[in-house]
């Protein structure tokens, strides 16, 4: 049995708890957002070699910063970041609260989720931010809760980060 | 060399003691080829020998030393000392150690205390629990036999538990290192659960601040507890089904500290991958296996229940011998006091009945008695014999089976003596003699004297005689031959029936072979019946039978008298005389007069005119469109209509029953107003509202002319009441008109109003709605309480006051929905989108998914360029020169934009303009120069178009310099003497 914890950060409403809904595996309701902060859900990706399960930590999205609870993310091996790609300020609240995290608990490998790809009239990143982006070498994802374009693409990619 | 060789070495000193010391040469050669060396040595000898240097020396390279010395030979090199130290400062003053120990072990004895004191207290429960019960008696004696304490034994009967899960999880992530279940018992994924209890650790440390190296100690949940043991690198959970005792803390934490002492490394670089700490789930396995489980022996329950068994069924066995005896002495009476039944012998053996006598095949069964008495049938054996009873009913009984007596004839029991009354044929007779000769050897006597003999064709005559007495049927011939009877005659199809004649006899239909033929009777009432039916007279013909004449009377067409007398004549061959001299023609002129004559008399007809031309007939005249149709007093006159041509004007007949029509039509006479014609006047009684009355008069003024007299004198006149009442009911129905008004309840009394209901805050004041409705406030009394209408109009008026949303956002209800449509922050979209969620529990929809977030970055740049723009002005003076109009000219701009951009973010923009001047002159006069100053650059900006509510002023003096001033300079600084302007967001 191998397992990582992954902690999933973004600002308010950026569809972190829609991505999670769908794709992986849950037992507590979505209250635990509202309640305790969090919520924690599993999603099993498989290798040729081998299972990694990764024990998704889905944080309560602020656009706060402030009240971020960075505690939660004590022992996480990696991040999944999400933005929704028709609001730009929260590509600012993501990489925000990575730093803060980095700060906190030194670099870890992450994944960038472009969220709400199927709202593609309402689209406001422009193309040119995020190859800048890539130029970084970030896993950068354009996601869609909705459709599940490349969701699962990105667990796997961060399992395979987070499994090495 | 030799002093060489002396230095090197002092033996050789003595050695070479010949040899001369003082040759300076040889000083000087020393000092040329080891002179360096000689004073590193001698600087370190010194070092060596003086205990302070040396002390120095070391102590600057012991913590290095110390740190690279090996582990296991420093441990113990310094353990005695380490120990002696300890053990000398606790003899000095055992304080220090104390306060340095204490913030480790307070914890440690703060938790153990608290668990012994858990302990202690529920042993007392327990045992206060059990003092008084049976268990408690039980457990007493257990105590008192095993030499332990009495709580003892309680805690040992009543803490029955289970330990159905444990889980071991890493303390820096979280994670679940192991879990290990008991058989049956079964959970969610563990690997989530442990997680969510770390987190739920976290946030319970995280809001409460609790810095303590501890979690969560219980968390309790109807039956199951979760006892959580920290460790340094693991947490250890224990799910517990039950009532578990404090002890099992140690237990647990003793699974706990084995588990750290063996795989201490492996747990703290846990990483996620279980396979690194395999021995884990062994030690996890014992804490599983704990449980206490109540002993079920003791108490020799078999034992007594079986006693109580047998007592039961020996008890019960007694009562039901002696109840079922009791039972059957009642059947036995029961069956004595039977006629017909003589019991001559009965036992009861084994439970079982025997009974043996004599019985009456008539008498009543004895089985059948059996039912009511709760006797066992099945265990009765019962041995009747038969016989035959003499007593009268039974002997009474015999003879009706065995004569079978007709309907006619009665049996009976008269003094102990069997009398036979009515009638009966002479063979029945005959043997009912026989009978009772042989009833006279010892039985009752059997009267038969009182019974009349008819035979058959006694009866046969008499059915002979009624049918030749009904009218309609000639008997011609009738005899009887072998017990048959013949007859045959004549009969009319409408006389009697013979056959229905002859069910009312006791003639027996089967004998009896009739042969009749059809004939039609002459006999007056047959033929007046079939008269009736093929002449159908019409409604003003009669016909009967006048001593054995058809007599036919009233008026008739010609036609049908021509019918008539043909069928006379018919008769006159034999029937009877058919007289139809009563029965007036009547032609078709008379019947037309007869009809003018009966409009004559209606009353609102007038007939002009009539006439008959050519068999048609003409009429004309006036009728009251009240009156009686004319055409349908035609129908039942005869008068073909199709020969009838009216002509009839309309006009209003003053006759006092028209016009009472015609007022009940016009008028609408309220329910509480009744007219009525007293001696031909029109007369109205009652109540009414004066405009009623207005309109009666009219109508009576317009009657006066050559009309009935319309008295109206006798209504009173209810108007202020009811116009009261009517504006009240205007008022109400206004209400119930306004949105967020609900209207419960509403009642006049008295001349008072009541009114109750429910109302928005938002919505129209009750009060104010009265004003034009000339309801008097003062007599209304209004009871209204408070609710909020989901009506969309108030949901958007309440959202407005509750979200005040931003002039760039516009709320608006399309069909039914509440649409927001704009652009607003982030912070204000979520509390928009919370309101909706809200509201649609309620049913009302919000549809916020056309708001878009808006972007501040532009307007904060523009306030960056505000910020930094100043007006300067020459010293002493507080308008600025012209050089500064660009720049006033562009910060107007700027103002302006920056203005309008805030408010499509739904905030106001405030503009702080403050003086400054430099630090020459006094400080109240640059105090008063640089107000000036921002006044008068509010003044240029208003004049290039800022509105002047947006710019606030203020003079700030010297006391805000841009740049430092150099104290002694007369002319001052001309960065100084500006305006600058700061933005304020609202």
């Amino acid at each position: 049995m191998l397992q990582k914890k992954i902690c999933m950060l973004g600002g308010f409403a950026v569809g972190k708890t829609s991505l999670v809904r769908r794709f992986v595996q849950s037992i507590f309701s979505e209250n635990y957002l509202t309640t305790v902060g969090v919520k924690i859900d599993k999603k099993s990706v498989a290798f040729p070699d081998k299972t990694v399960d990764l024990i998704l930590w889905d944080l309560a999205g602020e656009d706060d910063i402030g009240s971020f609870r960075v505690s939660y993310v004590r022992g996480a091996t990696g991040l999944v970041l999400v933005v929704d790609g028709t609001r730009p300020a929260t590509l600012a609240v993501a990489l925000t609260l990575r730093e803060r995290c980095e700060a906190e608990f030194g670099a870890m490998p992450f994944v960038l989720l472009f969220n709400k790809s199927d709202l593609t009239d309402r689209w406001a990143i422009p193309e040119g931010e995020i190859d800048e982006l890539k130029q970084r070498g970030w896993q950068i994802y354009l996601t869609s809760a909705l459709s599940g374009e490349h969701v699962d693409d990105a667990f796997r990619q961060l399992a395979s980060m987070v499994a090495k | 060399m030799v002093e060489i060789a002396r230095n090197v070495d002092p033996d050789n000193h003595a050695l070479y003691e010949g040899v001369p010391a003082a040759d300076h040469r040889l000083e000087r050669l020393r000092q040329l080829l080891v002179g360096g060396e000689i004073s590193e040595l001698s600087r370190v000898t010194h070092l060596l020998d003086e205990p302070e240097q040396l002390a120095t020396a070391v102590g600057n390279v012991l913590p290095e030393a110390t740190a690279r010395a090996s582990h296991a030979q420093l441990g113990e090199a310094l353990a005695p000392a380490v120990e002696r130290a300890a053990q000398r400062s606790i003899q000095k003053n055992p304080n220090t150690l104390t306060d340095i120990l204490y913030p480790v072990f307070l914890p440690a004895i703060r938790k153990s205390i608290g668990e012994k004191i858990d302990q202690t207290f529920q042993s007392l429960n327990e045992s206060l629990r059990h003092i008084f019960t049976w268990h408690g008696l039980k457990w007493r004696f257990e105590a008192w036999r095993t030499g332990t304490s009495f709580s003892a034994v309680v805690l040992k009967h009543s803490l029955i538990y289970r330990v159905e899960h444990v889980f071991l999880i890493s303390r820096a992530s979280g994670l679940l290192i192991a879990h290990v279940t008991s058989q049956d018992a079964t959970s969610e994924d563990p690997q989530l659960i442990s997680s969510m209890l770390s987190a739920i650790q976290d946030f319970v440390k995280d809001s409460f601040k609790e810095k303590e190296n501890s979690g969560l100690d219980t968390i309790r949940f109807g039956e199951l507890r979760l006892w959580s043991e920290v460790g340094q690198f693991a947490t250890l959970v224990a799910v517990i089904r039950g009532n578990p005792p404090e002890e099992l803390h140690e237990v647990i934490r003793d699974v706990l500290l084995r588990i750290h002492q063996e795989s201490s490394r492996a747990l703290e670089r846990f990483d996620g991958d279980s396979s690194q700490l395999p021995g884990v789930e062994t030690q996890l396995q014992t804490c599983v296996e704990l449980q206490h489980m109540d002993s079920k022996e003791g108490f020799p329950w078999l034992v007594v229940t079986a006693v109580l068994l047998v007592l039961i069924v020996a008890g019960g066995w007694s009562f039901l011998s002696w109840q079922s005896a009791h039972r059957w002495q009642t059947y036995l009476s029961r069956l004595a006091a039977q006629p017909g039944i003589v019991v001559s012998d009965q036992k009861i053996r084994g439970g079982d009945f025997y009974v043996a006598g004599l019985r009456d095949p008539l008498a009543a069964d004895p089985q059948s008695l059996l039912p009511g008495t709760e006797v066992d049938p099945a265990r009765v054996h019962s041995n009747w014999q038969f016989y035959q009873s003499f007593e009268p009913q039974f002997v009474l009984k015999r003879l009706s089976a065995s004569l079978a007596p007709p309907d006619s004839v009665r049996l009976s029991v008269v003094d102990g003596r069997i009398v036979a009354e009515g009638e009966a044929t002479t063979t029945w007779i005959n043997r009912a003699r026989a009978a009772a000769q042989q009833l006279s050897a010892g039985g009752p006597v059997f009267d038969i004297s009182r019974v009349r003999d008819v035979s058959a064709e006694e009866r046969w005559q008499a059915y002979v005689s009624q049918l030749e007495t009904q009218p309609g049927i000639i008997v011609a011939d009738q005899n009887v031959r072998d017990g048959q009877f013949y007859i045959t005659g004549l009969r009319d199809p409408l006389a009697a029936d013979p056959q229905s004649l002859l069910a009312e006899t006791q003639v027996d239909p089967a004998r009896v072979h009739p042969s009749w033929q059809f004939y039609q009777s002459l006999e007056p009432q047959f033929v007046l019946k079939r008269l009736t039916a093929s002449l159908t007279p019409p409604d003003s013909v009669r016909l009967s039978v006048v001593n054995d004449r058809i007599v036919a009377a009233g008026e008739a067409t010609t036609a049908w008298i021509n019918r008539a007398r043909a069928a006379a004549q018919q008769l006159s061959a034999g029937g009877p005389v058919f007289d139809i001299s009563g029965v007036r023609d009547v032609s078709p002129e008379e019947r037309w007069q007869a009809y003018v004559s009966r409009l004559e008399t209606q009353p609102g007809i007038i007939v002009a005119q009539q006439n008959v031309r050519d068999g048609q007939f003409y009429i004309t005249g006036l009728r009251d469109p009240l009156a009686v149709d004319p055409q349908s007093l035609l129908s039942g006159t005869q008068v073909d209509p199709a020969r009838v041509h009216a002509s009839w004007q309309f006009y209003q007949s003053l006759e006092p029953a028209f016009v009472l029509k015609r007022l009940t039509a016009s008028l609408y006479p309220m329910d509480k107003v009744r007219l009525s014609i007293v001696d031909g006047r029109i007369v109205a009684e009652g109540e009414a509202p004066d405009t009623w009355i207005d309109r009666a008069r009219a109508a009576a003024r317009q009657l006066s002319e050559g009309g009935p007299e319309f008295d109206i004198s006798k209504v009173r006149d209810v108007s202020p009441d009811a116009r009261a009442a009517e504006h009240w009911q205007y008022y109400v129905s206004r209400l119930e008109a306004q949105p967020g008004i609900i209207v419960a309840q509403q009642s006049a009394r008295g001349g008072q109003f009541y009114i109750s209901g429910l109302r928005d805050p938002l919505a129209a004041d009750p009060q104010a709605l009265l004003s034009g409705t000339q309801v008097d406030p003062a007599r209304v009394h209004s009871q209204w309480q408070f609710y909020q209408s989901l009506d969309p109009k108030f949901v958007v008026k309440r959202l407005t006051a509750s979200l005040s949303p931003p002039k760039s956002v516009r709320l608006s209800i399309v069909q039914g929905r509440i649409v927001v449509v704009g652009e607003a922050s982030a912070g204000w979209i979520s509390r928009a989108q919370a309101a909706a969620d809200q509201l649609s529990a309620d049913g009302v929809v919000l549809d916020v998914s056309q708001l878009r977030e808006l972007n501040l970055a532009e307007l904060n740049h523009l306030r960056e360029a505000i910020q930094t723009t100043g007006i300067f002005f020459d010293s002493g003076r507080v308008v600025p020169g012209p050089e500064q109009t660009p720049a006033l000219d562009r910060l107007a701009d700027q103002l302006k934009e920056f203005a309008e951009n805030a408010r499509k973010a739904g905030v106001t923009a405030r503009f702080m303009l403050t003086g400054h001047s430099d630090t020459t002159g006094r400080e109240t006069a640059n105090a008063s120069i640089s107000a000036a100053r921002a006044e008068t650059v509010r003044a240029l900006l208003n004049k290039r178009g800022v509105a002047p509510e947006l710019l606030l002023v203020r003079g700030a003096g010297t006391f805000e310099p841009a740049v430092p001033e150099n104290e002694n300079s007369r002319t001052g600084n001309s960065t100084n003497r500006r305006v600058s302007v700061t933005v304020n967001l609202e």
